[in-house]
């Protein structure tokens, strides 16, 4: 499509399972914590990717910046492979990349350097890509803290002294003082009361807005992804199970992985429907996942070749892709 | 003060509890005045953000405050007698027996070095003065009305063998152990996965009828009140905004709080992308600091229907109609 | 770095609103002065400094006069002339505590920053790298705590204090004590190797340092401006402790007897008078309470470091 941002291909990253031994450790099975996901990302788009924990959706997204290096697959930025950059590019080649993508953490609490101001923080990317004269530093710093519904006194405050809703908007502006394309906004409210929860989102959304950011939104809560999503994929044990429109997928999931989370969702009505049905069993550890489609183990709709054939995404109607066998 | 509960027959209720701690930094009002009770076999939701005081509310019924946490001032009449008034020899014997506690973090909650099998008998051979063997057999029983297959095998294994759903099941078998009148559960799906929430909020209410149980359930997500709840008690920096039934709260919020509180949250059954400008409703500021609490009202620097009075008094819980109650001086 | 330290004049000063510019080390020192054992310890080793800086102001004779002789007054018992009395020799006990100061800080310090310069390298590297070289740096350091250093170190003197006889070496002062203060410190890296690996591994996977790599910081920045800063309360903890255990271990080197001869110690203060207990018992506690307020000093300041840094076990 001619509109993709960030197009990921056949990512896959295996992290080793050691056993100690006393000089050396030894390999003894392979945790395959994303196993071939494919997806884009369309310019000025919302992506939403849910999934439970271990499902693999930040080893994804920590994939994609080379947080931690994939074991193979493909990523491009507007047409460049930023994998093939990380890997061989030269220092300004990544850091032009490193400028384009960045990450908004989940923990507010954890995500900023303790002993350094909220200056010292936000004017790191300055004094490392350089991007401006140090003359316009502190208007920069100033245009940005407004941007993110901070004061300019704030500033020369350390992050003890504040809340984790202010924290993350701290968080968000270290992420903006490089004018980034895409941002990787990973759980940014879920460790935050939800009073404050709103003003977050609502930044995001404003922010979009105001510098057409494109976004891929992590997190396992589905109404703050029901929001702030325009398109939804879901995760399930390494493999993205579903894609499509937000509405779409929430009114009309096909997958039945998808199905279970929706109606297990705690809906705040007091007459709510309590007659959803709850989905047996556990994950499966991803050490040794079930052959053919991961979820079969667990599944209501399991066919007999669910268990062996393993199932690839594939279109199910408008902009809609589902990897089952057998859809709802 | 009246007692807040629909009928007279309470299990349990709290009047004017107040626990303060007393840190280098200034006293922390963290329970300042606060009124609930929960009649036999009903479902008490307590519903508030961090700092609001539901887990340290909850946590003085057992009087388990930390250090250097106290209980101030109130009452706590559990069947009639005020445990406030009891000697820590006496609540020994309660803790457990009558009122039982499920936490948040099954991981910690679980001693790591026993054997779930000698964790659990160890309560009914303390507190029941069972034999080893009845006891073993109790368990089993349990663990499997819990829904953990094949419980006798799982006797011998050791917490870490376990996932997290299945702690907390072992954590809700060892609660109701000695078939308490009272089970409290502090945010006991928070830590959980939403597939695996629901599981074991299923499991939390059919236990609860299965063994004539009342439970206060303590959280901030309003979905599993909704789901669990007969009645709901709403709180925000150590004080109570609103009691009603669950319904009443959902469909008739009088207190602001418990209205933005709704508001504010996104919700999985509506859409969004309607084309319109996307914005939840706020509630500006942040969570107040309990050494220097605002003054009257709690929640009138946040309150978009707060005035000059609201700064001045300290609104009580008055009844609007037979068993709502709200603590805010707008909503009469 | 500058620019935001320094607030340019062309904008309003920041207004501060009454709230302090606290930095973690401020908030540290501020945890720190609630804690009673700590100020103590603080006192103590702010005290032994002291003591060290101005020894030759406060001591009322010269180290090396035994002028007490002449007068039939050694082994003489605390008085207004001698405050701590005199020894066998004829030395002014106060004195020689007094010069003794330096020596058990210098011993202290010098053995400590050689162990943490190279404890802090070797488990920085070792943290932060990980895989192989973590693997062969940690059995490495293995090998160096189940070594008994005490008798390694006696050796070594010995060995050492015959191989220089005759040779340019011999005229290095205080050789043999250099020599102690290196093996100490070359002997007493493992533990805070140790710390240190246990810190970088830890705050290496911390989100700011990750946000630090998104933004494209070198290895060198999130080393040096982010894992260490960090790092060293915990490492400065383990320091305090490991200073008042060198000045223990030289005391026991010196009690022996393979310490420097020429350097004042309390070890061998100790050394000297411990035949003369029953005689002239102050020539033996005077050292002996020396040692153990230094020693204590130190170790009652590393509780309350690891009070004033650590605040989550308090809270």
């Amino acid at each position: 499509m001619q509109d993709d941002l960030i197009r990921i291909e056949k990512m896959v990253k295996f992290y080793p399972v050691m056993r100690r031994g006393i000089f050396r450790s030894k390999q003894t099975g392979v945790i395959r914590a994303v196993d071939n996901v494919t997806f884009s990302i369309r310019r000025g788009e919302t992506l939403g990717l849910v999934g439970e924990s271990g499902c693999g959706k930040t080893t994804t997204a920590r994939a994609l910046l080379y947080l931690t290096a994939p074991t193979s697959g493909r990523a491009h930025f507007q047409g460049t492979d930023i994998i093939e950059v990380f890997e061989r590019g030269a220092k300004e080649e990544i850091l032009r990349i490193r400028r384009r993508l960045q990450y908004v953490f989940q923990d507010p609490y954890l995500s900023l350097n303790p002993r350094w101001s909220i200056a010292e923080t936000v004017l790191e990317p300055f004094r490392v890509h350089r991007h401006l004269p140090e003359n316009q530093w502190d208007d920069r710093l100033m245009e940005l803290l407004e941007l993110v519904g901070l004061e300019y006194y704030h500033a020369w405050r350390y992050p003890h002294e504040f809340s984790g809703g202010q924290r993350q908007r701290v968080g968000i502006a270290r992420a903006l003082a490089v004018e980034p394309r895409f941002l990787i906004c990973d759980e940014p409210v879920s460790s935050l009361d939800v009073s404050v929860r709103a003003q977050i989102l609502n930044l995001l959304i404003e922010l979009q807005e105001k510098l057409g950011l494109t976004y891929l939104y992590i997190s396992h809560d589905l109404s703050s992804v029901r929001f702030i999503s325009d398109r939804v994929a879901v995760m399930y044990l390494g493999k993205i199970v579903e894609i499509a429109a937000v509405d779409e997928l929430f009114a009309r999931p096909l997958h039945h992985y998808t199905y279970a989370l929706l109606t297990a969702i705690p809906i705040p009505e007091p007459d709510a429907d309590r007659g959803h049905s709850v989905l047996k069993g556990e994950v499966p550890s991803a050490v040794n996942p079930p052959p053919g489609c991961r979820f079969h183990p667990r599944c209501e709709a399991a066919l007999p070749q669910c268990r062996e054939m393993p199932v690839e995404l594939a279109p199910a109607g408008d902009e809609h892709l589902v990897a089952c066998h057998n859809p709802r | 003060m009246t007692a807040i509960a629909p009928h007279n027959d309470q299990l349990l209720a709290v009047k004017k509890l107040r626990v303060h701690f007393f840190t280098g930094a200034g006293v922390v009002q963290a329970v300042d005045g606060v009124d609930f009770a929960v009649s036999p076999r009903e479902t008490l939701g307590l519903v508030g953000e961090s700092g609001s005081g539901k887990t340290i509310s909850s946590l003085a019924l057992l009087r388990l405050i930390p250090r250097p946490g106290k209980i101030i001032g109130g009452e706590i009449i559990f069947k009639h007698e005020d445990l406030i008034a009891k000697r820590e020899e006496e609540m020994i014997k309660i803790r457990g027996k009558n009122i039982a506690m499920i936490f948040q973090n099954p991981a910690y909650s679980l001693n790591p070095i026993y054997s779930i099998g000698d964790q659990l008998g160890e309560i009914l051979t303390w507190h029941e003065k069972l034999s080893r063997q009845a006891a073993n057999e109790r368990v089993a029983e349990l663990l499997q009305l819990v829904g953990i297959t094949d419980p006798f095998s799982r006797l011998r294994q050791f917490p870490h063998e376990l996932s997290g759903g299945m702690k907390q099941r072992v954590c809700i078998a060892r609660a109701l152990l000695c078939s308490p009148p009272l089970v409290l559960a502090d945010e006991p799906t928070t830590n959980l996965d939403v597939t695996i929430q629901a599981q074991i909020l299923d499991l939390l209410q059919e236990l609860k009828e299965r063994f004539h149980m009342s439970m206060i359930l303590v959280t901030h997500d309003m979905g599993v009140v909704a789901r669990m709840a007969d009645r709901i008690t709403v709180m925000y920096a150590g004080r109570i905004c609103e009691t009603a039934t669950a319904r009443t709260i959902f469909e008739n919020p009088r207190h602001p709080y418990t209205q933005a509180l709704l508001a504010t949250m996104p919700r999985v059954d509506h859409s969004y992308s309607d084309g319109k400008t996307r914005r939840l409703p706020v509630i500006p500021g942040r969570i107040p600091n309990l050494i220097e609490p605002p003054s009257g009202c709690r929640f009138h620097p946040r309150c978009p229907a707060s005035d000059d009075e609201c700064a001045r008094i300290l609104p009580e819980l008055l009844s609007l109609e037979e068993g709502h109650w709200v603590s805010c001086i707008k909503a009469g | 770095m500058t620019a935001a330290e320094q607030p340019s004049t062309r904008k309003p000063p920041p207004k501060h609103h009454g709230t302090r510019r606290l930095g973690m080390w401020v908030l540290g020192w501020q945890r720190f002065r609630r804690n009673k054992t700590g100020l103590l310890g603080l006192v103590l080793v702010g005290i032994v400094f002291l003591v060290a800086l101005f020894c030759p102001l406060l001591a009322p004779y010269d180290p090396n006069d035994q002028s007490a002789m002449l007068e039939f007054r050694s082994k003489a018992p605390p008085s207004w002339k001698n405050p701590l009395g005199t020894d066998r020799m004829g030395y002014d006990v106060a004195s020689r505590v007094i010069y003794g100061a330096p020596t058990a800080l210098v011993v202290g310090l010098g053995s400590m920053a050689v162990a943490a310069v190279i404890g802090i390298i070797l488990g920085g590297f070792s943290g932060y790298i990980g895989g192989m070289a973590d693997e062969f740096l940690m059995r490495f350091t293995e090998f160096f705590l189940v070594v008994p250093i005490f008798i390694v170190i006696l050796v070594m003197v010995r060995i050492f204090g015959i191989v220089v006889v005759g040779t340019p070496l011999e005229e290095i002062p205080y050789l043999n004590l250099s020599t102690i203060i290196l093996i100490l410190g070359v002997f007493g890296w493992p533990p805070i190797a140790r710390m240190a690996r246990a810190e970088f591994l830890r705050l290496k996977e911390m989100e700011f340092v990750e946000a630090a790599r998104c933004i494209g910081v070198g290895r060198a920045g999130i080393i040096f401006r982010h894992i260490l800063p960090n790092a060293l309360p915990s490492l400065i903890v383990i320091i305090a402790l490991g200073i008042g255990g060198s000045i223990l271990m030289e005391a026991m080197i010196s009690f022996l007897g393979f310490g420097d001869p020429k350097a004042i110690s309390w070890g061998q203060l100790l050394s000297f008078n411990y035949e003369f207990l029953k005689i002239a018992p102050w020539a033996s506690i005077a050292p002996g309470m020396a040692i153990f307020l230094t020693v204590l000093g130190f170790n009652l300041l590393a509780d309350g470091l690891t009070d004033a840094f650590n605040p989550r076990l308090k809270e």
